[in-house]
């Protein structure tokens, strides 16, 4: 990295797929007081055009400096290198590198040094979320706060010398790049690394290497607890055993209680302890988790009253008609504090709904280049999560979201992208479009629901159009599941003007709910 | 030659009405042929004919025409 002159404070985007260098890589740039920036590597769905977009996005905002890649992007990544104005320095593929580099003394000095330079105020990563329109917040971690967070985290989880983490988790996500490497990394502890790509085609992988190494911690979004238990067949199970495993961590989308109660069941005859079922609350901007649950503890169930829930209070019902199923993310680890406040950023009281607030031993240095945005959710060193939640015998839950965010399967996608994919299509009207999230009870998580406004009546026009949208979203690698066209002046406007996503995203589930006939 | 039995399988499992499906056709071509939906489509084939594919086999296939090879042998097998 020294020799191919990449220097202290650049941020350095990585794109490489699933591959044992990849880690010593990362751990070069870091060493040299460089940033490095996991990024997704794009997958064949996405148009070149769009994911050169997405990386331009970064660059101006984060001020990119060098690419390190796969000979294989080349083609797709050389024209935005070489583009006028572009603050890319370069472009590099350290797969090709020659590994039997040889260094003297001088050299060696050279890099000692510069590894001595760096301060733990100095930033360490840059965690830069997927999209298309470029409202992809970069998140700033400095050393200090990897290193806070990696001791009250392995605390609050209880991480141990026996411990053996296992995950197939992409590392460009908080959860696979903290929990899965930088925490067992801090602790010299093993962590199995399965590909991403490979486990969502065949997802008994994870089990096969648990089996094999007796891994012991393993965090996963909740999508995959339903895929593992409805995917994975008998044969794929023999001699599988789960019983090294002390804790499977739910995170990063909404727990779901059928999910843990589908993989116990599926999974008990394995070997699989229904204690090990754990659950976090975490995000990128607090470097990860805020709360978890106690090891060796279930998550508590609340069963709450709906109608108190819609008025914003927490009463326990015994009614499970008209309740809800809560479940908990556990106590705040050392370092965090919460409150719950309302909407004026007042502290709430315990029994109410609101949204939460972090104060932590880990916060991030902001949105890189973004005071703006920073300055919306940081405030007198409390983060504003946009989360809303509530506190009950000193536990957090945690049941839904201020912003407009869709989270499909423990990923963060911006309704803006798929609107804007979508509004260029023929036959849309154009700006008449709200994409949002609608929950899937079969796969254990959301997937994304577009309304959009057409002239277009005829049924077979119809169709060809939703194809036509389909297709919008592929363009972006997005899986647009469900299309309502509806005729125009249909979608309902917010009081600035624009279709509101909440609004007719309520009118369409509540026309469902009365079965009313969809297009 | 893609046989219009494990055509009509795979549209199923996607949930579409028609699209043209060859030898050549990656799954990131046909709409709702997602990495999450991926495991719907080989679980239905295997379903369908019913055979087993192994860890190794589902991991080789980079197109449709393989998984129709794949289909054939284990049907002869």
């Amino acid at each position: 990295m020294h020799q191919h002159g990449i220097k202290r404070g650049e941020v350095c985007a990585l794109i490489i797929r699933h591959n044992p260098d990849f880690y010593p890589l990362y751990m070069a740039i870091s060493s040299l007081g460089a940033i490095p920036a996991v990024l997704a590597y794009p997958n064949p769905r996405l148009h070149p055009d769009k994911f050169r977009q997405g990386i331009e996005g970064m660059s101006h905002r984060s001020g990119l400096d060098w690419i390190l890649t796969e000979k294989e992007l080349d083609p797709i990544i050389r024209p935005l290198v070489e583009k006028e104005g572009s603050t890319i320095k370069g472009i590099h593929f350290p797969l090709e590198w020659n590994k039997a580099l040889t260094a003297d003394d001088t050299f060696l000095n050279e890099i000692k040094e510069l590894h001595q330079g760096i301060k733990n105020t100095d930033p360490l990563l840059l965690q830069h979320s997927s999209g298309t329109t470029g409202l992809q917040k970069p998140v700033l971690l400095s050393h200090r706060a990897v290193l806070n967070h990696v001791e009250n985290y392995a605390e609050a989880i209880h991480l141990n010398e026996n411990d053996k983490v296992v995950s197939w988790l992409p590392l460009y996500h908080d959860m696979g790049l903290i929990a899965a490497f930088h925490l067992p990394l801090a602790f010299g502890i093993p962590s199995v690394q399965v590909d991403p790509f490979e486990w969502v085609m065949v997802p008994s992988l994870l089990f096969e290497a648990i089996s094999k190494e007796k891994g012991t911690v393993s965090w996963l979004p909740n999508f995959s607890y339903n895929m593992m238990a409805d995917k994975i067949q008998d044969d794929e199970l023999e001699n599988i055993s789960l019983e090294s495993v002390r804790m499977f961590i739910n995170c990063s989308e909404p727990v779901r209680k059928e999910s843990h109660k589908k993989f116990h069941d599926r999974f008990e005859q394995y070997g699989l302890k229904p204690n090990s079922l754990s659950a976090c609350y975490a995000m990128a901007e607090t470097t990860y988790g805020v709360t978890q649950v106690e090891p060796g503890t279930e998550p508590s169930l609340l069963i709450v009253d709906r109608q108190e829930m819609s008025k914003g209070k927490i009463k326990i019902s015994d009614d499970h008609e008209v309740s809800r199923a809560c479940i908990s993310s556990g106590k705040t680890i050392k370092g965090c504090e919460i409150k719950i406040v309302d909407e004026n950023r007042n502290e709430v009281s315990d029994d109410s709904i609101g949204e939460i607030a972090i104060k932590s031993a880990s916060m991030f240095d902001g949105y890189r280049n973004y005071p703006e945005k920073t300055a919306e959710v940081l405030q007198d060193g409390w983060y504003y999560s946009g989360d809303y939640g509530f506190k009950y015998n000193g536990e957090y839950y945690i049941i839904g979201r201020k912003k407009d965010i869709i989270i499909v399967t423990g990923n963060n996608v911006y309704p803006e992208d798929v609107e804007e994919a979508v509004s260029k299509v023929e036959d849309v009207i154009p700006g008449r479009v709200v994409a949002f999230g609608e929950e899937d009870p079969e796969i254990g998580s959301e997937q994304i629901s577009v309304i959009a406004e057409t002239n277009l009546l005829n049924e077979d026009e119809q169709k060809k159009l939703k194809m036509a949208i389909v297709k919008a979203g592929m363009d972006i690698d997005i899986t647009i599941r469900k299309i309502y066209l509806v005729p125009p002046r249909w979608l309902i406007k917010s009081s600035a003007g624009k279709p509101s996503r909440k609004a007719n995203r309520e009118r369409i589930i509540d026309l469902k709910e009365n079965k009313v006939e969809l297009k | 030659m893609i046989s219009d039995e494990l055509k009509k399988v795979i549209l199923e499992a996607l949930k579409l009405d028609d699209f043209d499906i060859k030898d050549e056709t990656v799954a990131s071509q046909v709409p709702g042929w997602d990495s999450l939906s991926h495991i719907n489509v080989i679980l239905a084939v295997e379903k369908h004919f019913n055979i087993r594919f192994n860890n190794r086999e589902v991991l080789r296939l980079k197109n449709v025409g393989d998984l129709q090879r794949l289909v054939t042998s284990k049907l002869q097998g």
